[in-house]
């Protein structure tokens, strides 16, 4: 009897929530725009991935100088339209949810668990990705990088098993033309077993239920269906597209310029802080507010046996250049800056450095993984690459890692040692 | 075995592969002890989606169709496009507004005022939305009159 009703209930929520909007053409049509931008994720997830932690045989391009700028704000704004687009592909399947019965065989629980990991990693994923860039780690039982880059891999995974599941629904409805008759109706799927993704409840022997629940349904059943689907689907993809564009559009400034006027809600903006530009970790934060103000500071750089130690006047008396570049952080804020200080190279040079070694950076700060960080030759031969001294003409603020700091083109932030205190050619 | 079979073999093994792949990064880098953690979230979110969220928009969307009986497609469409909006910048944007009320490391992090800003996207979107309704309705054709026969 409970089962009956439920089983009713189930049919009933599945018909009631049958609409234009909702169809394996429209599961497949934001299923191709949610699957690249889980790519594009993907993709340039793994490239900051490897720049922090190259394998010993990869090198990098320098060029262009916004290279990480792009690949990073590309990386967080295609994670904040995840947001829109899983909603709505969510939205396009929500009647499978109350699919009848439940499950129908081993396979088929197979099937629908994949799924649950799927939509679970998927929305964990955008969802810490996002709290990161507000740095709400408070939140996090888990440490974040390391979660973020193992989900990366069940979500990808997973989606390549959803590809796998659906593949004669998703070639079917690939293009309009096969997917709506002439009065713009849906195609259905020729084979019986393919046509999951119909969501169009079979007609069963169904138990009557009474009470509350039976007046609910008398309701449902009373309610008509929209009368204009194809009108119906056009609202559906322009309401999406009116949302993606607002929450794109009042965010992505801090990434990228051009939208900096209208970034309402980006959780960084560019020009606000010391130096007209943003912090991430403090000196206070580092610790380094004595050490990187003390009278004794120098910059140490050595290669094996040779050393040369210089004072901050000294180095202020090399050769100074100044350059144009970007500052970009994996939190995907990023702008651009005018740097100005010696040639890394010069420094290197003076202890005789080989042309393809490899440079260690040590920083004065305590508490961080990313004191101590490397540079390959391709950045660390670089003309751009400077021991940056002054930052937007202004001496080097302490947040900003006075007395000195790494800066090269098309690195991660976070790889731009700040509060230098040695320099070290590695063989 | 047709071409679209053997991709779907291959897609689903090398789908079951990258799964295998991201346990192991799991294993290597996250302190098993955290995995408890990890677990809540995902439990978390299949509850607050599959749980929540699904029945409160199954209660609207029926709404919604109840109401298409007496309103106009296009104006109920219209305020459709307005609560998904609405909803979503909320649910982005509220996270900011508590994070940055607790405080934060530095003040270059989250250092506009979300809250206001909220407060007046909400009264942009409420007045667009007025608008585009005024203006659907203006530009409306009237519905066809059914030919009277005899």
């Amino acid at each position: 009897m409970i089962n009956g009703a439920v089983q009713r209930l189930l049919h009933e929520f599945r018909r009631a929530l049958a609409a234009p909007s909702r169809n394996p053409r429209m599961a497949v049509v934001l299923g191709r725009l949610l699957g690249a931008a889980f790519l594009i994720c993907f993709g340039t997830g793994l490239f900051s991935h490897f720049l922090q932690e190259p394998l010993p045989f990869m090198r990098f391009p320098t060029r262009p100088i916004f290279l990480y700028q792009l690949t990073q704000g590309i990386h967080i704004t295609s994670g904040i339209l995840c947001f829109p687009l899983i909603v709505a592909k969510l939205y396009s399947v929500f009647p499978e949810l109350f699919q009848t019965p439940p499950i129908r065989g081993v396979k088929h629980a197979l099937e629908r668990a994949s799924i649950a990991l799927f939509v679970a990693a998927s929305l964990v994923e955008i969802t810490i990705g996002l709290l990161n860039t507000y740095q709400w780690y408070a939140l996090f039982p888990f440490p974040f990088r390391q979660t973020h880059f193992a989900l990366s891999f069940v979500i990808i995974g997973s989606l390549a098993i959803h590809i796998g599941i659906k593949l004669p629904v998703i070639t079917k409805y690939w293009s309009a033309k096969t997917s709506y008759d002439a009065n713009g109706d849906l195609i259905p799927l020729e084979r019986e077993e393919d046509a999951d993704g119909q969501f169009v409840p079979a007609a069963g022997e169904l138990q009557p239920v009474g009470g509350v629940t039976g007046r609910v349904l008398g309701w449902i059943d009373r309610t008509p269906e929209p009368p204009k689907p194809k009108a119906s689907r056009r609202a559906f993809l322009t309401t999406i597209g009116v949302v993606s564009a607002a929450i794109v559009g009042l965010t992505a400034g801090q990434s990228f310029k051009v939208l900096d006027a209208v970034n309402v809600f980006g959780p960084r903006k560019n020009g606000v802080g010391a130096n007209a530009l943003p912090v991430n970790r403090t000196a206070k934060a580092a610790k380094v507010l004595e050490t990187a103000v003390a009278e004794g500071w120098t910059l140490t750089v050595t290669n094996g046996s040779a050393s040369k130690v210089f004072t901050r006047p000294q180095l202020l008396a090399l050769e100074q250049h100044e350059v144009q570049l970007p500052i970009a952080c994996v939190e995907g804020w990023s702008q651009m800056a005018s740097w100005k200080g010696p040639r890394l190279k010069d420094l290197v040079d003076s202890v005789g450095a080989d042309a393809g070694a490899i440079i260690q950076a040590t920083s004065l700060e305590q508490n961080s993984s990313y004191a101590v960080t490397k540079m390959g030759p391709e950045y660390a031969r670089d003309e751009l690459t400077l021991v940056a001294l002054e930052l937007n003409g202004e001496e080097l603020d302490i947040d900003h890692g006075y007395p000195a700091r790494l800066i090269a083109p098309g690195r991660p932030g976070v790889m731009q040692t700040k509060w230098l205190s040695s320099l070290e050619v590695l063989s | 075995m047709t071409a679209v079979t053997r991709w779907r073999y291959a897609l689903v093994t090398f789908g079951i592969a990258l799964l295998g792949l991201g346990g192991v990064v799991l294993l290597i880098q996250v302190d098993p002890a955290k995995y408890i953690g990890i677990a809540i979230w995902f439990l978390g979110a299949l509850i607050i989606h599959d749980g929540i969220i699904a029945f409160v928009v199954f209660g609207i969307g029926l709404l919604m169709r109840r109401a298409s009986k007496k309103i106009p497609f296009g104006v109920l469409v219209i305020v459709q496009a307005a609560l998904v909006l609405g909803a979503l910048m909320t649910a982005i944007v509220v996270p900011e507004i508590l994070k940055k009320n607790i405080g934060t490391a530095n003040p270059t992090i989250l250092p506009l005022q979300y809250g206001p800003n909220l407060a007046i996207f909400y009264g942009v979107l409420a007045v667009v939305t007025a608008a585009a309704i005024a203006l659907y309705l203006r530009l409306r054709r009237p519905e066809p009159v059914p030919a009277r026969v005899g």
